[in-house]
């Protein structure tokens, strides 16, 4: 049965086909690389646990997983009187907190959708050329052909710049900058510009990115059609390409929202606003009420993650 | 545009006009704006300090430092562009360990959250013990990504004291949860036409599994893998901020000592790292060809 020559000749003919597979030197170089660099990172970690010894590491943890439990529990030991504990914290600071960040989160999401909807055509391959979706629109000098070759790839880089810097980053430059306080005295209040910007800035270049694509997936018949006609760009891009990639935008923007308001929350670890700023203040001093903000933060994550995935589903 | 007659009505049809969405957005923003006191004086530097500050940062960003502005730097420290290179370093290496984590814990979760590979024929008791696991790993996975990576990397580094493996984990755990998600998602969205071929012939479930599912899902795992490694990244430079030493930790202390000119250059640095990795990811995108690009969200 091995040898009978039916068998070779298939397993020659299988052979023959992985031969032919389609090879690219683009992506084995691509892997190499990859293997080599994470092979490097673990051998030039140094001692990979830290320098203090098990015993050390074991007792530190263990103390740790302590101070977590709340503090009326840890002298009594009834769960019970963590329930007060926790509405105390959520009725004192956390529930405004919480509030703040999903605000924050949620201007700052529209705020960058409300800047790269007009963005758009400037970033779209087919619109932003000189002969829109390939047809030639008959009218513009010399500088609207240049004008129209650059501004394409102009944009998508911006967009490329602006998702490349963390959030978290700008949020602390802008916060020296613009200042983290307004009003004086009494009427003295932290200013959530700082949060709301940085998280804006960096879902510009991500929302760009995102129905950019969209609209370069998007079927070109109708927008066609209304250039050849003898529409504007942005007529066409209001009239055709909007109202088509709609519901895919709103999956996004929502998908989008959800990230916002978990990195809302970790932005207030520059002290100010949302639950972050909880979070760091109790950090090293009472790490129960932390942990509880922990909680708290990521129940609200959960239920945002919870809220999008079903719009999104409705939508699709 | 709304009322086709005979049209079936989806969500987006019932919302009916696009414009009430809109318009319900803006007053939303209006609403947001309001109650967190966004006036256009919060926009701009305060006083006169504030200003001076934003003009230097804004004018240093024309003159990156070529070297240390701190007059108290040893003579035999690094040069400046050197100490820049190893911070990206660092950076990419925290993030390179942290993908090596993430992505097996994240193929097993997928798998595990996945039911394209579930047998077609199973008795009651199997059934309940799939739909168990399923759960049990979705709401696993979802608990990991809820805790943002810098308060991993806080918890972690409280409860095991500094060390690299801290900071790996920190990003690999909220990472796997997304990528878990994710890969559990693009299996099931998989044609299963293969698999149920395969099964109808006799094979197991594991095995429908790595012939019939994985591999058509293969080249979409990589790329959004790809461009998860891209997101670790920027993860990774944040992670400076709560002590770890990447390029982060020395934006933030030049920052703190007003060396703008040095803080533009670890800025460039990080910018030209970020945008050189997203080419490459463009390039792998471009030459796997797969079906879905990352349009999956997440």
């Amino acid at each position: 049965m091995e040898n009978s020559p039916v068998r070779t000749e298939r397993i020659e003919r299988v052979l023959e086909l992985r031969r032919q597979r389609p090879r690219s030197w683009f992506l084995r170089v691509s892997w190499l690389i990859a293997l080599a660099m994470i092979a490097w990172a673990w051998a030039s970690s140094g001692p990979l646990l830290g320098r203090l010894s098990a015993e050390r590491r074991r007792q530190n943890f263990l103390n740790f997983c302590g101070e977590l439990v709340p503090s009326p529990v840890q002298k009594s030991g009834n769960w019970l009187e963590a329930f007060p504990w926790a509405w105390e914290l959520l009725a004192e600071d956390g529930f405004i907190a919480l509030l703040i960040t999903v605000g924050i989160a949620t201007a700052a999401i529209i705020l960058a959708g409300a800047f790269v909807l007009p963005l758009l055509p400037l970033a779209s391959r087919q619109l932003a050329r000189p002969g829109p979706f390939g047809v030639w629109p008959g009218r513009g000098g010399r500088i609207g052909r240049i004008w129209w070759r650059l501004i394409g790839p102009a944009t998508r880089f911006g967009f490329v710049l602006c998702r490349a810097i963390p959030e978290y980053l700008i949020a602390f430059l802008l916060l020296s900058l613009i200042g983290a306080h307004r009003g004086t005295g009494e009427f003295r209040y932290e200013n959530a510009w700082p949060l709301v910007l940085a998280l804006a800035i960096h879902n510009l270049g991500i929302l760009g990115r995102l129905w950019g694509e969209v609209v370069e997936n998007a079927d070109g018949a109708a927008p066609t059609h209304g250039i050849a006609s003898g529409g504007s760009r942005s007529g066409v891009y209001a009239t055709r390409v909007l109202p088509a990639g709609f519901n895919r935008f709103l999956i996004y923007f929502f998908y989008r929202w959800e990230t916002c308001v978990k990195d809302a929350t970790v932005l207030g670890m520059l002290g100010l606003l949302t639950l972050g700023k909880l979070i760091a203040l109790s950090k090293g001093f009472f790490w129960d009420e932390m942990f509880f903000y922990i909680l708290l933060g990521s129940a609200v994550i959960l239920v945002g993650d919870l809220f999008s995935t079903y719009l999104r589903k409705r939508l699709r | 545009m709304s009322a086709h007659v005979g049209l079936p009505r989806s969500l987006a049809g019932r919302l009916g006009a696009r414009r009430w969405v809109v318009v319900g957005i803006a007053i939303t923003f209006l609403i947001c704006a309001w109650s967190l006191g966004l006036t256009p004086a919060g926009l701009v530097p305060p006083d006169a300090r504030h200003w001076e500050r934003t003009g230097n940062f804004f004018a240093a960003a024309l003159s990156p430092a070529m070297d240390y502005q701190d007059p108290d730097t040893p003579d035999d420290a690094n040069p400046i562009w050197l100490k820049g290179l190893l911070g990206l370093f660092h950076t990419l290496r925290y993030a390179f360990g942290a993908m090596s984590i993430a992505i097996p814990l994240a193929l097993v979760m997928g798998f595990l959250g996945a039911s394209a590979w579930w047998p077609e024929r199973r008795g009651p008791l199997l059934g309940v013990l799939l739909r168990g696991v399923f759960i049990t790993c979705r709401f696993v996975m979802s608990l990991a990504r809820s805790i943002h990576e810098l308060i991993w990397a806080l918890l972690l580094l409280s409860a095991f004291g500094m060390s690299p493996l801290a900071g790996m984990m920190a990003l690999a755990l909220p990472f796997s949860g997304t990528l878990g998600k994710v890969f559990s998602e693009l299996i099931d969205e998989e044609a299963r036409e293969a698999a149920q071929a395969l099964q109808a012939v006799g094979h197991g479930p594991i095995q429908t599994f790595l012939v019939g599912i994985f591999p058509g899902a293969l080249p979409n795992l990589i790329t959004y893998s790809f461009y998860r490694f891209e997101c670790a990244l920027r993860s990774s430079a944040v992670l400076g901020f709560v002590g770890i030493e990447t390029i982060g930790l020395y934006i933030q202390l030049s920052h703190e000592e007003f060396f703008y000119h040095e803080v533009w250059t670890y800025l460039y640095f990080l910018l030209a790292l970020i945008v050189i990795v997203d080419l490459w990811s463009a390039g792998i995108r471009r030459h796997l060809n797969p079906a879905t690009e990352w349009r999956t969200v997440r």
